[in-house]
């Protein structure tokens, strides 16, 4: 499923659907504070019920959009195209520090270690052979180790951030 | 008079050694965030944000507002080079820009866009230091009626505006946006609202941490997914630099339209840089005598573009400082730096903070300055920028991205939040929903349901004033004029009463 084609636009149509839904019952449900007597036209799930009503409404226009519309469809506008496995380690491993390194290890090492994967995952294959790939790392491991002590520095003793 | 002493008033101020120091370094950095395609002057600006708490508000402001005019301006370093625009704003500069590089223009080309953005800019501080007290006063008539209708109004022009071939995303994204801003404190009754458990969500989705995921770690991703991109053969050549007076002289009506059409799109909530240089860019086309130059290296057309662009960011600041309403996207983050260090931007800002309005067109001017001074005297070297492997700045910028946002509140959490923006940014671009309207509606969420609350308590349930009101009624008006006409069916109507009254004759001249 391509992230332009009109399966995703049903597909995230009956996820706007249910998220409006959702949104409009718990605005309607949320507490109306009665107990301390405010003006009924000032309730807290006033705008939510709106907001939730008016996200259905944009999913069925997206829903009737793509009526007749099938993913083998091609328009004439160039689609820009990307390297997914590239995106997916950035992604993965971008989350795996933020969310699995950052406040379990010093925000220095995880950096580090961080900058250095990264980094060196990109470079290993196109650096060639073992001699120039081993300069490469080395490289790589002085730039990360140099640009992680840099930020934690600039944070800590610059900003007087207690890092994570 | 008084606007211009005032004015003069405000250089003076900004002429310390600390101050222009602050000036120099900040406006390169902006070049350069802005010059690396990936690296967006809303990212340059929001990362930025988190490093000047220390700083006291002159001189944080200052480096902000430095940070966004160098980072518009770098954009079309990449996009005159590699045709890839370093930030969305330079789009419209990469079809007659890197043309101009392959014929072997590339320094010449640059130094027509620092012309062109200098004086955009320089447009747009005039217009910005007329312009803003005059858009304060009418907004002190603003009460929570109007509040409503301008908030509502902000979110369906920029949905409408970004949201390219489908309005109707721009508006999805949009209402996204506010629906974030329903989550935690409610800003009447101080009610939590869909908290979902999270003691953190309590106080709501903060915009820093939101602002860096969807335009940081987003734009990392987006960069690891693209292509490598390539430098232009040409892109060293000994050609000149500094642009010809004539030139600048051949298209000064070009300058002055751009420069004004920029300004007033900056004007328009949360509509941004990038429309600007496109309608100035479609604008200069149409009135041209060298169109059929356009998209095969046009100078007029570089400079219209590059004139627009630049002309958005003092645009983009006169609602964000009367009306506490971003005219973009990196405004939205200034809005939120502002509150940060102590300016409270709305209607009231001409009485609490008379003089602050024109501190700002102060900072610009120092900013167009040293952009100037930079663009002439270092084209070369900011190539050898470019050169940069993405492979080594991604993930400095992540890491920064990461610290970033933590260094505001000290919460993990925060981090957390940023995760999911970039990730949720990512899929979301990927499926040509604009990021504009989503930020807009973070910032906006909180105005809109005060005012409607408050408006509907003040009327007693009526909403006869949301209507009847003129202010109110004038922005009913243009609200639903612009959904309607948004709408396919009524666009192509209007396409065929267009076509009926000027037969297809009489118009090839303007179409082509």
């Amino acid at each position: 499923m391509q992230p332009e084609s009109p399966t995703a636009d049903r597909v995230t149509a009956a996820v706007l659907l249910l998220l409006g839904g959702a949104m409009c019952w718990g605005g309607f449900v949320m507490d109306r504070l009665e107990i301390r007597q405010i003006h009924p036209a000032s309730i807290p799930g006033l705008l939510p019920i709106f907001l939730g009503f008016f996200l259905m409404i944009c999913a069925i226009f997206l829903a009737l959009g793509t009526r007749g519309k099938t993913s083998s469809e091609t328009d004439d506008t160039p689609k820009e195209t990307g390297n997914w496995s590239d995106f997916a380690f950035a992604a993965v491993w971008s989350c795996l520090f933020a969310v699995g390194m950052v406040s379990r290890i010093p925000f220095v090492v995880a950096s580090a270690i961080y900058i250095l994967v990264f980094t060196g995952w990109y470079l290993w294959k196109p650096s060639g052979e073992d001699g120039k790939r081993l300069r490469m790392m080395l490289l790589v491991t002085l730039y990360a180790v140099l640009v992680a002590i840099g930020i934690s520095v600039l944070f800590r003793y610059g900003f007087l951030v207690r890092l994570p | 008079m008084e606007a211009l002493s005032q004015f003069f008033a405000a250089i003076v101020h900004f002429t310390t050694p600390l101050l222009l120091f602050h000036v120099a370094w900040s406006t390169l950095l902006g070049i350069l965030v802005g010059s690396l395609p990936g690296l967006t002057a809303t990212m340059g600006v929001a990362l930025l944000t988190t490093l000047t708490y220390t700083l006291d508000k002159d001189a944080a402001i200052l480096v902000l507002i430095c940070m966004y005019v160098g980072a518009i301006y770098g954009g079309s370093r990449s996009a005159i080079l590699l045709n890839i625009p370093g930030t969305p704003a330079s789009a419209a500069t990469s079809l007659d820009g890197f043309p101009l590089a392959q014929k072997g223009q590339a320094g010449y080309a640059m130094g027509l866009a620092t012309a062109g953005s200098a004086m955009g800019t320089l447009v747009g501080i005039v217009l910005l230091v007329l312009l803003a007290p005059a858009l304060a006063a009418v907004a002190l008539d603003f009460g929570s009626f109007e509040f409503f209708w301008l908030a509502v109004f902000g979110i369906v022009i920029s949905g409408q505006l970004t949201g390219g071939v489908s309005p109707l995303k721009g508006y999805i994204a949009g209402i996204l946006g506010l629906m974030v801003a329903m989550i935690g404190s409610e800003g009447i009754h101080a009610h939590i609202r869909f908290n979902l458990g999270f003691s953190e969500l309590n106080g709501g989705i903060a915009l820093i941490p939101a602002m860096v995921g969807a335009f940081g770690f987003a734009e990392v991703l987006s960069v690891m997914w693209r292509k490598k991109s390539v430098l232009s053969a040409k892109e060293l050549s000994e050609d000149r630099i500094l642009p010809k007076l004539a030139d600048l002289w051949k298209y000064k009506r070009t300058i002055a339209r751009s420069g004004i059409i920029g300004t007033l799109v900056g004007i328009i909530p949360g509509v941004g840089e990038d429309i600007g240089a496109w309608a100035s860019y479609a604008a200069a086309k149409r009135s041209s005598k060298e169109r059929d130059e356009f998209g095969k290296g046009s100078k007029e057309g570089l400079t219209a573009a590059e004139t627009g662009n630049s002309a958005v960011v003092p645009g983009a600041l006169i609602p964000a400082l009367t009306l506490a309403v971003p005219g973009s996207a990196p405004a939205a983050v200034l809005i939120a730096a502002l509150f940060i260090h102590g300016v409270r931007p709305g209607p009231m800002i001409m009485i609490e903070q008379p003089d602050f309005i024109y501190s700002v067109a102060a900072m610009l001017f120092f900013a167009t300055l040293a952009i100037t001074i930079y663009g002439l005297s270092l084209t070369r070297i900011f190539i050898l920028v470019l050169r940069i492997p993405r492979e080594f700045l991604m993930p400095v910028v992540f890491t920064l991205c990461v610290i970033g946002p933590y260094a505001l509140t000290q919460r993990v959490f925060d981090i957390w939040v940023m995760v999911g923006f970039g990730l949720v940014g990512f899929v979301l671009r990927k499926m040509n929903y604009p990021m504009a309207p989503l930020v807009l509606g973070i910032i906006l969420g909180s105005l809109l349901d005060k005012s409607l609350r408050r408006g509907l308590t003040l009327s007693n349930g009526s909403l006869e004033p949301f209507f009847m009101r003129p202010i109110s009624a004038m922005f009913v008006v243009v609200i639903v004029l612009s959904i309607i006409l948004s709408l396919p069916a009524v666009q192509k109507a209007v396409a065929r009463w267009i076509d009926r009254l000027m037969p297809a004759g009489k118009r090839t001249g303007e179409d082509q």
